[in-house]
């Protein structure tokens, strides 16, 4: 697939041409003016790919005669796409290359029968918002960054009847229905990551839920959880007492967590605090 | 006392510079070479933490986005390594001034510096932090 602009001046190209060193310069010259630039190497970057399930023959990059000028992911699962890595080069901006990425991963989502594309921008980049509203997305909800310091004075752990558990089980937990939750946060992506396990726990009132996360070398992140019985934040704060026992020296990054989640003030109880947040955006196959 | 603090030279106060544009640690190492520091230059957190356990630097530069583990995550690690517990550690960040100030105190840092850089003030905003007990942004 190869698209031009209406200028000719700027074409598309599949990402799957590029190498995964090209996509990584690329991505990271397009935030470079960013308030938060989340820069990725080449071994984070192949990371995201495969965790979040990115088809690279279906994302794009924007060039100009052989310039790299900006580049745009597509993940696919189940009847669901998610757009993400959206970024052009800060001096070749508001030239279309925006615009052109995004009509071409609605495109490929279409040629895929997904009925629903799913993204989240950054609050308060005006601009990618205004192109998603225009291409037809709709806002529904916002999403939290949320992060513990390590060192955080660990709570002790909440009396409970508590059971750590392996990937295995945790996995079989994160694949309950627990809504549609933003696609970093699915159950797929938990599937891809490594060293998942979990925490699952009964409080002496009947309240029960778990906790699945992943353990990197400094971090913890990517948490799934569910209050299957009792009040949401009292389980979380049992929950979250247990883990930060378990881990006291671990940095804490959790992101795209719900504004309206239940369990969230057990969150800010236990020492987290807010980073920025995202507008979650919905489209579906019908709009547009 | 580790090897490599005894033999580098003490005449100059040693700088560790952790940022991953090359453009931006290269006008920090400029200006405060200029003003006769020494600058170490790592371009991720993990060459970062190496370097700050090789060399003891009597001050890091720590951008809070970089693309292997951000900054916020490396001052834990810094914090956390006993033989460096008594350096400044200075955030270099466009966050806003309220998210920044939260941020870096929560995670062990002396302070911050907004970027950009001020060309004119940066070696005295580093100079400020080198005196004791001196944790102002």
């Amino acid at each position: 697939m190869s698209l031009t602009s209406a200028d000719d001046s700027i074409r598309l190209a599949p990402a799957s041409q590029f190498t995964i060193e090209q996509l990584t310069a690329l991505y990271n010259k397009t935030r470079v003016d960013y308030m938060v630039p989340m820069p990725m190497n080449v071994a984070r970057l192949a990371d995201y790919i495969h965790l979040y399930d990115i088809d690279l023959d279906h994302s794009f990059v924007a060039m100009q005669n052989e310039e790299m000028l900006g580049v745009a992911m597509l993940g696919v699962r189940h009847q669901r796409a998610w757009i993400t890595r959206l970024g052009v080069a800060p001096a070749t901006r508001r030239h279309g290359a925006g615009q052109m990425l995004v009509k071409s991963l609605i495109a490929a989502a279409d040629s895929l029968h997904l009925p629903l594309i799913m993204l989240e921008v950054i609050k308060n980049n005006a601009p990618a918002h205004q192109l998603f509203l225009k291409l037809g997305f709709r806002e529904t909800g916002e999403l939290l960054v949320l992060r513990r310091p390590p060192r955080t004075s660990p709570p002790d752990p909440m009396v409970a009847d508590a059971q750590r558990l392996d990937r295995t089980d945790s996995l079989v937990l994160v694949g309950h229905d627990r809504g549609m939750q933003p696609w970093t946060n699915q159950s797929e992506s938990l599937t891809n990551a490594q060293e998942v396990s979990g925490i699952r726990l009964t409080l002496a009132d009947g309240s029960r839920g778990w906790l699945v996360y992943q353990r990197q070398k400094f971090l913890l992140t990517r948490f799934a959880f569910k209050t299957e019985r009792g009040d949401p934040v009292t389980v979380a704060r049992a929950l979250l007492s247990h883990l930060h026992s378990q881990y006291p020296r671990l940095d804490t990054q959790i992101e795209n967590i719900q504004l309206g989640d239940p369990h969230l003030p057990a969150f800010y109880d236990m020492g987290y605090m807010e980073s920025f947040r995202r507008v979650e955006m919905w489209r579906n196959a019908s709009v547009g | 006392m580790r090897l490599a603090k005894v033999n580098r030279m003490k005449a100059k106060i040693l700088v560790l510079v952790i940022e991953d544009m090359p453009d931006n640690a290269e006008l920090a190492r400029k200006v405060l070479t200029a003003r006769g520091y020494e600058v170490i230059l790592a371009y991720d957190a993990e060459s970062g933490l190496k370097t700050a356990k090789d060399q003891h630097p009597d001050i890091i530069l720590l951008d809070l986005g970089l693309p292997d583990y951000d900054g916020q995550t490396l001052a834990g690690w810094l914090r956390d390594e006993p033989s460096l517990t008594n350096i400044p550690i200075v955030a270099v960040t466009a966050w806003p001034p309220e998210t920044a100030r939260q941020m870096v105190e929560s995670y062990g840092c002396n302070g911050y510096i907004s970027k950009p850089i001020n060309v004119a003030n940066f070696a005295d905003q580093i100079a400020a932090f080198l005196k004791p007990s001196n944790n102002a942004s």
